[in-house]
């Protein structure tokens, strides 16, 4: 009785002892495939975004920094950059269609550089329709529907510019601007800070007003013909990267003896050779690599929901022969090239 | 979740278990998870330095190397005859053409004249080369190459490049005469970067390199920081040699590793985030967390079977237990389960076994009783009944009426006869009927024909089995309380039929009838009867429903001065049957 008692015992704990195995060679693997399933995280890529930045030009180093600037925002945010710009700047109706062909394309933002304040304002209040964030750049355009302006203050800009060739100038002379669009609002509104300034100065003579549609050839002739026209033509204002090239080739060009003073807008490579050469007598330089980098920034932020701010205005520098090779300049002026 | 529940054996193991295992659980996890996190820690900050390390030693033997280039360049210049030549210009150029990361090379004089440029190239204006710090560098140390931190390279003709130079003092030949010189060579950052580019920490992490002033040398965000739109807190780099801390400027903890590049001085920067090396803690808690669900769910398995094992026997033994406290004694439990269960299963079963024979006992003995008493009882009709009939036959002798004292004695003797039926209980329907015809026959004579009387049967019933002398009392009562007292003349009737398969005895009179409180007292079994035989209603119900069950008995019927009518239902047994 008492054995029989101690078999069934016996086999009793057999029994659990046989689940108890069982479950500690079940358990591991479940605890691996679990985990494996936990170790191999696909952190799934959020779809990239696309965004298009429309700028006024192609080929241009200026416009080239933009584009490193919002390559680098890219990179950073993850986003991809769809860039468009027309080949010449006075051509308003190519960057009106590239604009409206990357909404059709359906872009998540548009960052845009407006050639014409009236223009591209038409096709800015369209992007209302797609509900995508639009931020210009460099140029204000005439739409309620920019969230925010990243750009250089115009008006202050060409103020400076004036003021720098008034001290070239010490007070007295003709002088020429080269402006490069009617229409374009940031042209106009240097224009009228320069024209301001001028005239609190009564030494100085505007000669002429040029405009060179952002052609350097068209600026290097007609700054030929106004320094012809002109012979006591002492300073000449150019006021964009274009313009002040064709300006200072050709002064570079004309006859030696004559001494003009220039002033010019913008910090390419080609200008900053002539002010080390002393061809540009002073540059009003502003941060188009920031331009675009912000742009970008604040473009992924206003799709993330957070709030930015409505305008921004980047900082103007006057560079010089003196102070162009200072460390903190040369970051500045020029580009990081690798 | 009900008390009696939570106070389960079941329960309490599951529950105890469970505890136990998630404090040892959540301890051992606890001291892993420290442990691991700082082991993962320490690993992060020697991978970062070992990383670190290797791009060190790549950049040491990358600035070795443009040393070397250098000395071999200084060499060459010291054996040539004079400068400028246009061989040696050839030469240099396809020797500088073997690397793509020299841009130019140039010796000056050392009041900054230039002598060669190497591509041959165009000098321009404003220069102000005796300002730069690799010609102050070279003046100051002539013996020693020294290297500049990253500028804008303005001397020639062409695009400006960032460059570093490199410049030392040398001697150089003209017209057969040594002059002083400075041999200028300027590298780009093209391989500086692809070190430091290939390097990835982590997801977010990068390395960045500065000079031994905090000029930034490489930087995967260089032009951002460049333009102000970024920033990298160097002045804490500076501080170091090498070595590792924690960074918190800017609200994320990053994990800074600094390393020098000798001879330059030049430092290596590692950055990685922290939060990407507390992923990797979150995956060892993640890890625990589940190692921990893991045990959790086993041990709730296993206690959850072990304690089914150990309490389902006890539930079964209470079940088993509720169905005797019902009444149900059959039962018998099967041996099984644990050692105590077993013993106990075989302990109930022995005393559920032994209940079951005290009760069968105490039934049986119950039972002999009452039917002892029975006997005793139905004995007591008869002396009575005998020592007034033979008053009333002598009554009648003496008088003369010897036609009444031959009825009344014949009625007598078959009603005897009925009554003893040879000792037994059971007796047919027409024998009890015939019985009760006798009695009612002597009482008849008796009480002077006081009363008339009927007796109806149905002819299929009539052999039908009857616990015997049940009629006989209630009409004695129907005489004794219905008739007696009554003016009128008494009529007695007696019918037995089938109804509903049952057998159905009525006796009815139609005389005085029970007052309402006294019926009711009689139906509640609180009536002793008057007379000393004990024999009546009550003794009648008692047998019926002691030998057929308490589904059969008596009723009363009865309404003061209409009569009273006695109903018994008995079970239909055929004499055949039984």
């Amino acid at each position: 009785m008492l054995s029989s008692y101690a078999g069934q015992g016996r086999g009793l704990k057999v029994k659990l002892l046989r689940a108890i195995v069982l479950l500690l060679i079940i358990m591991p693997l479940a605890l691996n495939t679990a985990c494996s399933g936990n170790g191999i995280i696909e952190i799934s890529e959020p779809e990239q975004r696309n965004f298009a930045l429309v700028v006024k030009m192609l080929n241009d180093d200026y416009w080239n920094t933009v584009r490193m600037g919002a390559e680098a925002a890219a990179k950073e945010f993850n986003v991809k950059i769809t860039f468009l710009a027309p080949e010449h700047e006075k051509d308003v109706q190519q960057q009106v269609e590239y604009t409206e062909q990357a909404l059709k394309l359906g872009v998540d933002a548009l960052i845009l550089a407006a050639s014409d304040y009236m223009a591209l304002g038409q096709v800015v209040d369209q992007a209302s329709y797609y509900n995508i964030p639009v931020i210009s750049i460099d140029s204000e355009v005439g739409s309620t529907k920019v969230q925010s302006y990243i750009g250089t203050n115009s008006y202050q800009m060409g103020r400076t510019a004036g003021q720098e060739l008034v001290k070239l100038m010490n007070g007295r002379g003709k002088v020429g601007v080269m402006s490069f669009i009617q229409g374009a609002h940031n042209a106009e509104q240097r224009e009228e800070g320069l024209m301001d300034l001028f005239s609190r100065y009564d030494g100085i003579e505007v000669a002429e007003k040029a405009y060179c549609y952002s052609d350097p050839d068209l600026a290097y002739e007609l700054t030929l013909r106004m320094l012809a026209k002109h012979p006591d033509l002492e300073g000449i204002v150019a006021l964009n990267s274009i313009s002040s090239l064709g300006v200072a080739r050709a002064v570079k060009d004309a006859d030696a003896g004559r001494a003009i003073r220039v002033v010019t807008i913008d910090s390419t490579p080609e200008l900053m050779g002539y002010l080390q050469d002393e061809v540009i007598g002073a540059a009003v330089v502003q941060n188009p690599f920031a331009m675009g980098y912000l742009g970008v920034k604040y473009a992924a932020d206003a799709l993330q929901g957070s709030d930015i701010p409505e305008r921004v205005e980047t900082d103007v520098k006057v560079i010089g022969l003196n102070n162009m090779f200072w460390p903190e300049n040369q970051k500045l002026l020029f580009p990081f090239v690798k | 979740m009900k008390w009696r529940q939570v106070r389960s054996i079941q329960f309490i193991i599951v529950a105890s278990f469970t505890l136990i295992t998630v404090i040892v659980m959540l301890f051992v996890s606890f001291v892993v998870y420290d442990k691991f996190a700082n082991t993962a820690e320490q690993n992060a900050v020697l991978n970062n330095q070992q990383i670190i390390d290797q791009v060190k030693f790549n950049l040491e033997s990358y600035v070795s190397g443009i040393g070397a280039f250098f000395e071999i360049i200084d060499d060459r210049l010291n054996r040539s005859g004079g400068l400028p030549v246009k061989e040696l210009q050839e030469q240099l150029d396809t020797i500088r053409m073997t690397r793509d990361d020299v841009v130019s090379m140039a010796i000056f004089t050392i009041d900054g004249q230039l002598i060669q440029s190497i591509p041959s190239q165009m000098q321009r204006r404003n220069t102000s080369l005796t300002e730069q710090s690799w010609f102050t560098a070279a003046v100051q140390a002539p013996e020693q190459l020294s290297y500049s931190p990253p500028h804008i390279q303005n001397l020639f003709e062409g695009a400006y490049k960032w460059v570093v130079s490199l410049s030392k003092g040398m001697t150089y030949h003209r017209s057969g005469i040594g002059e002083k010189g400075i041999l200028l060579i300027d590298v780009n950052f093209k391989t500086i970067d692809d070190l430091c580019q290939r390097v990835t920490l982590g997801g977010k992490g990068y390395v960045y390199l500065i000079d031994s002033m905090g000029n930034l040398v490489y930087h995967p965000q260089q032009q951002l920081i460049y333009n102000g739109l970024k920033y990298e807190n160097v002045e804490q780099v500076l501080k170091y040699t090498y070595g590792s801390y924690i960074d918190r400027s800017g609200g994320v903890e990053r994990l800074i590793t600094v390393k020098t590049v000798n001879p330059l001085g030049w430092k290596v920067v590692g950055v990685s985030y922290m939060d990407e090396l507390v992923t990797t803690q979150q995956e060892i808690g993640g890890f625990l967390f589940w190692l921990l669900a893991a045990v959790l769910g086993f041990v709730l398995i296993v206690s959850f079977v072990l304690s089914a094992r150990i309490s389902h026997p006890i539930k079964r033994l209470e079940r088993t237990m509720r169905l005797v406290e019902k009444g149900v004694f059959s039962v018998h439990m099967e041996m099984s389960g644990a050692e105590e269960v077993k013993q106990l299963t075989s302990r109930f079963n022995l005393m559920v076994a032994r209940i079951h024979q005290l009760m069968d006992q105490i039934i049986v003995e119950q039972e002999t009783k009452r039917k002892n008493e029975l006997d005793i009882l139905q004995a007591q009709i008869h002396p009575h009944f005998l020592y007034n009939t033979l008053n009333s036959v002598v009554r009648l002798a003496g008088s003369g009426r010897t036609d009444d004292v031959v009825t009344m004695i014949s009625s007598l003797s078959k009603f005897f006869r009925i009554s003893l039926s040879k000792g037994q209980h059971i007796i047919s329907v027409q024998e009890e009927l015939e019985h009760v015809k006798h009695y009612l026959i002597i009482q008849n004579i008796r009480f002077k024909h006081q009363f008339s009387y009927e007796i109806e049967a149905e002819e299929r019933i009539l052999n039908s089995r009857t616990l015997k002398l049940i009629l006989q009392p209630i009409v004695e009562n129907a005489i004794q309380h219905g008739i007696e007292g009554s003016a009128d003349e008494g009529c007695i009737r007696i019918s037995a039929r089938e109804v509903d398969g049952k057998l159905l005895f009525k006796v009815s009179d139609n005389g005085a009838g029970i007052p309402p409180p006294r019926l009711e007292a009689i139906q509640a079994g609180r009536v002793e009867s008057r007379q000393g035989s004990g024999v009546g209603l009550r003794n009648v119900k008692e047998r019926l429903q002691l030998y057929y069950g308490l589904a059969y008995g008596l009723e009363i019927e009865s309404q003061p001065d209409v009569g009273t009518a006695v109903t018994m239902w008995l079970p239909l047994e055929r004499e055949d049957e039984s």
